[in-house]
C-alpha cells in the first residue's frame, strides 16, 4: 500500500478512468504576463514588442508557445480532482501550437485521460496519458499535446489486468 | 535560425551554452506553473521517490528555449558585424516529441545542444522552410536530461512568389484585409 503521507488522499492510478475529462478553467493573458514570460524564456521580438509583432508572421503581440504550455500545466494541476499523486512527467508528443494567443485572449479547454497503463517493470507506478485541448475565447484550438505522466499505484501488489499492461 | 533556409546545413550542431539551476528559481517557476510538492518544497519533496526537490521538466525546456534564442541573436550580431544580412526565423509550429530522462536538482548544470536533422520547404507557408531540430539537454554528469524533436521555420532567401502569391502578400499589407483574414 502507498506510504507517502503527502499524497495519500490524492487521486491514485486506481481512482482514474479512461475518458475522464478535466476542465481547465480560464486564464486571461495580459500584455504584462506575455512580456514578463517572454523576457525570461523566449525573447523573440514578436513576443516582446508590439511593432515588431505586427510586422511578423503572427500579426500582433502574442504569447510564447511555452507560456501557453506552462499555463495549461498550471491549470491542469489546479483543476485536477483531489490532486494527482504524480511521480513525475515522462514527456509529451505532438505538441502543436495551432493559433497564436494574443494579448487579452482567454485560454481554457479540457484535458482528457486517453490511456491508463501499468507496467511489469515498476509495479508502484502507472502511466497516465493526457490529451490537452486548449482553446481561446472563440473556441478555436490554440494548442494540443499528448502528455505522459507517472502516477502512484495505491496497491502495487494488485495483479495487473491484461488491458493495463 | 538566423541563417536563411538555403544556408542551413543538415547535421550541423550548435552549442547553446549551459545553465546552472538554483533552488530559488526552481521554486519560483514551479509555484507559478507546476505547483506540486516535489517541485516546490525541499522538505516535503523528501517523501517523493525523487528524495528531494527537482525542477519542472517544463522549466528545463523553457530555459532551453531561452538558450536557443540567445544563440540565434548572438549569431545575428556576428553576421551583421561581418557586413552580412542575417536570415529570419519564425515561430515554431510545434514539438513532435519531448522525453524527460533525468530530473534536474538544485545546482545541476545543464548544457544545451541543437542539431539540425532535416529541412524542407513549407508548402502551406509560402516563403518559408521547415527545419527539424533535435535539442539535447545534458547535465554535468553527462546524463541526458531531456531530448526534444522541435519544428522550426526559417525564411527562404531565394523565394520567388508566383503572381497569385504576390497579390496575396500585397493584399495582406492593407490593414482591413489583414483584419478580415484574421477572423
Amino acid at each position: 500500500m502507498t506510504t507517502n503521507p503527502i499524497t495519500k488522499d490524492y487521486s491514485h492510478f486506481e481512482d482514474l478512468h479512461v475518458g475522464q475529462v478535466i476542465d481547465l478553467g480560464k486564464t486571461k493573458l495580459s500584455k504584462k504576463m506575455i512580456i514578463d514570460f517572454a523576457s525570461e524564456f523566449d525573447p523573440f521580438p514578436f513576443h516582446l514588442d508590439e511593432e515588431a509583432a505586427n510586422a511578423s508572421l503572427l500579426g500582433g503581440l502574442c504569447a510564447s508557445g511555452w507560456h501557453t504550455g506552462a499555463l495549461s500545466l498550471k491549470m491542469l494541476i489546479e483543476n485536477f480532482p483531489s490532486k494527482l499523486a504524480s511521480a513525475g512527467g515522462v514527456g509529451f508528443t505532438n505538441l502543436k501550437w495551432k493559433k497564436p494567443v494574443m494579448v487579452n485572449d482567454t485560454i481554457g479547454g479540457t484535458v482528457t485521460i486517453s490511456e491508463l497503463r501499468r507496467t511489469s517493470s515498476n509495479l508502484h507506478w502507472g502511466i497516465i496519458t493526457l490529451e490537452f485541448d486548449v482553446c481561446n475565447q472563440n473556441g478555436e484550438q490554440v494548442m494540443a499535446m499528448t502528455l505522459k505522466n507517472l502516477v502512484d499505484v495505491r496497491n502495487p501488489s494488485a495483479p495487473l489486468k491484461e488491458q493495463q499492461i | 535560425m538566423t541563417r536563411w533556409y538555403e544556408d542551413i546545413e543538415i547535421n550541423s550542431t550548435l552549442e547553446l551554452g549551459s545553465h546552472q539551476f538554483e533552488l530559488k528559481e526552481i521554486i519560483e517557476f514551479n509555484k507559478q506553473y507546476d505547483n506540486q510538492y516535489f517541485h516546490t518544497d525541499p522538505e516535503l519533496a523528501k517523501h517523493s521517490h525523487f528524495k528531494g526537490i527537482i525542477a519542472s521538466g517544463w522549466h528545463t525546456a523553457c530555459v532551453g528555449q531561452r538558450k536557443m534564442v540567445d544563440a540565434l541573436f548572438a549569431e545575428e550580431e556576428r553576421l551583421l558585424s561581418q557586413g552580412k544580412q542575417p536570415g529570419v526565423s519564425g515561430p515554431s509550429p510545434g514539438i513532435n516529441k519531448m522525453t524527460f530522462k533525468t530530473p534536474v536538482r538544485p545546482k545541476d548544470t545543464v548544457s544545451y545542444q541543437l542539431t539540425i536533422t532535416s529541412k524542407r520547404i513549407a508548402n502551406s507557408l509560402p516563403g518559408w522552410g521547415l527545419l527539424f531540430l533535435q535539442l539535447d539537454a545534458i547535465n554535468q554528469r553527462d546524463e541526458i536530461v531531456y531530448q526534444a524533436d522541435i519544428v522550426g521555420i526559417s525564411k527562404r532567401r531565394d523565394f520567388k512568389p508566383t503572381l497569385k502569391q504576390r497579390f496575396g502578400i500585397w493584399a495582406m499589407k492593407i490593414p482591413l484585409v489583414k483584419r478580415l483574414m484574421k477572423r
